[in-house]
């Protein structure tokens, strides 16, 4: 269906060449903005394509039955009370007494991720919970904004899928398909290392997943293992925005190669067992991440083969020559990724199984202490005001796009064999 | 700061008019209301998603979009806008554009969240002054096209969405004189 034709023209936005001043905040909402409407009117045709053919469809069954003229008109009216109906549950919006929250699964900067069951329907999403104050004050809005998008937009097998968003006066809501096999992080807390077999696996699927972010014209900027998460054939998928990269600690700007050095980092600490800069203080950190060239050392009691020391070494450099610098096939074709089959890598069985029990299973996940977050709160007119005027960025959460609703019940196949 | 000639403002708007987004559709035909279907729904559904893309249009512009660069709500040197509302402008007040577009963002959305106006549940009527609130819903974005156009298409340009604009201007516009929800007047501005 359409979402595919949508990667194509996505991938066209990828390289606005635009060289006027201004914010990264209206960088980021112009290609949003582009994106949206690109993905709107490439979506427009195929829904009045499709209610053309509902139509035809009806006539063409009606005649076969033989219907009269008196039943045709009643058929075409009950027809059109559907379509009807479609266009309403178009506007449809959602809430959070849509939801039965189930468990926390995660915690991020701004909020965090619950299991949610959606009360009519019984289907299990993740549900991310932004809280509006802490983003605004950490100027994060268009960021986030861009990442709502970015999940909505992608149709590519390697982003989290988005069904709904909706806000209230405290928070945002971002429902998201349900990845049950936690996050990379969890996973290299119980494995300590991974194998260069796993490792080269792993990589490789994030490799393709942060390219095709790039191909929609977003640089992630926050790639770290608890952004990996695993859904449950273990396979990798980028959800969310400190593996960063020197440059982008730096006043003189970045771009997209960023990305690859924190894939450096990851994979670093896959085979070593612990990331490279890694410190008592985040300042501390911080000073060994500038100076690198110093820091990043191998320990010589964890052995590693050349070419992986070779291809973390190529992603950890200065940004000028780092592989990717070229292209991503710069990179797919470093020798460590040489057993890889670059065109049927989704096809074969994750490198490490990871064991599910059940939809709703979260023993991949920690556990997390129950929070006041979804709390309704006594405001006072005076902060009440504060937030209507704040309000106005978040406005495009208020609807439930099309997308959401035409994916309305329809979840990820491998969801589907769970107990629902 | 940009000036605008009459006569090469529609030249200018003529040639930039011409880049839109490949569709392939016939967007003419698909803001018809089809057969069978509830004028108020087709109505509503349009209403709220062009509301949303407008909404995510001035986004873009609003940075620059300033009470020095526009102090006053205007589209070109010939229409001013003066905004009203029930509430602190009982009289039509000239007001600069990013105060006035704010107050019109958040009336929209006002109107588009009252169940009473825009039922969402099935089976729950329009009230019948739906379409009159519709057409000054419809007005109002209207203007903010009008603004965008004449006061900062330039930077549209330079962000390389004029195809984006344009095709949802098309769109718009289609949308409002095929339904009858707009004045010939207010297309003035605009018209080429
Ligand atoms: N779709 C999902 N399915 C399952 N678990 C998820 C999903 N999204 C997030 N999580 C879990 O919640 C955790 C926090 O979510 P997330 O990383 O998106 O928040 P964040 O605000 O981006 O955090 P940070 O700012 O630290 O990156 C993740 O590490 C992961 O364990």
């Amino acid at each position: 269906m359409a979402p595919k034709a949508t990667m194509v023209i996505m991938a066209m936005t990828g390289g606005t060449a635009t060289s006027f001043p201004m914010s990264n905040h209206t960088r980021e909402r112009v290609t949003v903005a582009k994106l949206t409407l690109e993905n709107f009117y490439s979506t427009l045709i195929t829904q009045h394509e499709e209610r053309e053919m509902r139509q035809r469809k009806l006539e063409k069954v009606m005649d076969e039955e033989g219907l009269i003229d008196e039943e045709k008109k009643m058929r075409r009216s009950q027809h059109a009370r559907k379509e009807t109906e479609f266009l309403r549950l178009k506007r449809t919006r959602l809430g959070l007494d849509d939801f039965e929250s189930l468990k926390i699964i995660g915690r991020g900067a701004f909020g965090e991720v619950r299991l949610v069951q959606k009360k009519d329907t019984g289907h299990i999403y993740a549900m991310k919970i932004l809280r509006k104050a802490d983003m605004l004050e950490k100027e994060q809005v268009a960021h986030i904004r861009a990442e709502r998008d970015m999940l909505v937009e992608a149709d590519g097998a390697w982003v989290v899928k988005m069904f709904y968003s909706f806000q209230d006066k405290r928070n945002l809501y971002l429902i998201m398909e349900f990845l049950p096999g936690g996050d990379m992080m969890t996973l290299l807390m119980k494995k300590d290392t991974l194998t260069e077999e796993e490792t080269q696996f792993y990589i490789a699927e994030t490799v393709l997943a942060i390219d095709s972010i790039h191909q929609l014209g977003f640089i992630h900027r926050d790639i770290k293992p608890d952004n990996l998460l695993l859904d449950s054939r273990a396979y990798s998928t980028v959800g969310t925005p400190d593996y960063i990269a020197p440059e982008v600690f730096m006043q003189t700007g970045y771009n997209k190669l960023c990305d690859w050095w924190s894939l450096g980092v990851i994979m670093y600490e896959m085979l070593i067992g612990y990331p490279p800069f890694c410190s008592e203080t985040p300042q501390e950190t911080y000073r060994k991440v500038m100076n690198w060239k110093e820091t990043l050392v191998f320990p010589p009691e964890v052995p590693i083969s050349e070419k992986a020391k070779d291809l973390i070494l190529r992603y950890c450099s200065d940004a000028e020559d780092r592989v990717g610098a070229v292209s991503v096939e710069e990179i797919k074709s470093h020798p460590f990724f040489e057993p890889v089959d670059w065109d049927h890598i989704r096809e074969r069985p994750a490198a490490i199984s990871i064991e599910i029990k059940s939809i709703d299973d979260t023993s991949n996940f920690d556990e997390f202490p129950e929070s006041d977050i979804l709390q309704p709160i006594s405001v006072t007119n005076a902060t009440e005001q504060d937030y209507k005027s704040k309000d106005w960025v978040f406005l495009n959460y208020t609807y439930k796009r099309f997308e959401g609703l035409t994916q309305r019940g329809s979840i990820p196949s491998y969801m589907k064999a769970g107990k629902l | 700061k940009r000036k605008f000639e009459p006569g090469t403002q529609r030249f200018e708007l003529h040639k930039k008019a011409q880049a839109s987004l490949n569709s392939g559709v016939d967007i003419k035909a698909a803001v018809q209301l089809p057969h069978g279907e509830d004028l108020n729904d087709w109505v509503a559904v349009h209403v709220v998603d062009f509301f949303n893309r407008i909404n995510l249009i001035y986004g873009t512009i609003c940075e620059f979009c300033t009470e020095k660069s526009c102090p006053v709500m205007s589209g070109g040197p010939r229409y001013e806008y003066r905004w009203q509302d029930d509430l602190k402008y009982k009289k039509p007040t000239a007001l600069p554009a990013p105060q006035y577009m704010n107050l019109l963002m958040d009336w929209i959305e006002v109107q588009i969240n009252n169940e009473e106006i825009f039922p969402t549940s099935i089976g729950i009527p329009f009230p019948k002054n739906f379409i009159q609130i519709c057409k000054k819903i419809v007005c109002r974005l209207f203007r903010v096209f009008v603004h965008v156009y004449i006061h900062h298409f330039d930077r549209i340009i330079l962000m390389g969405a004029e195809a984006h604009v344009n095709t949802c201007y098309k769109h718009f516009y289609y949308f409002g004189t095929e339904l009858n929800l707009i004045d010939r007047k207010e297309l003035e501005p605009l018209v080429s």
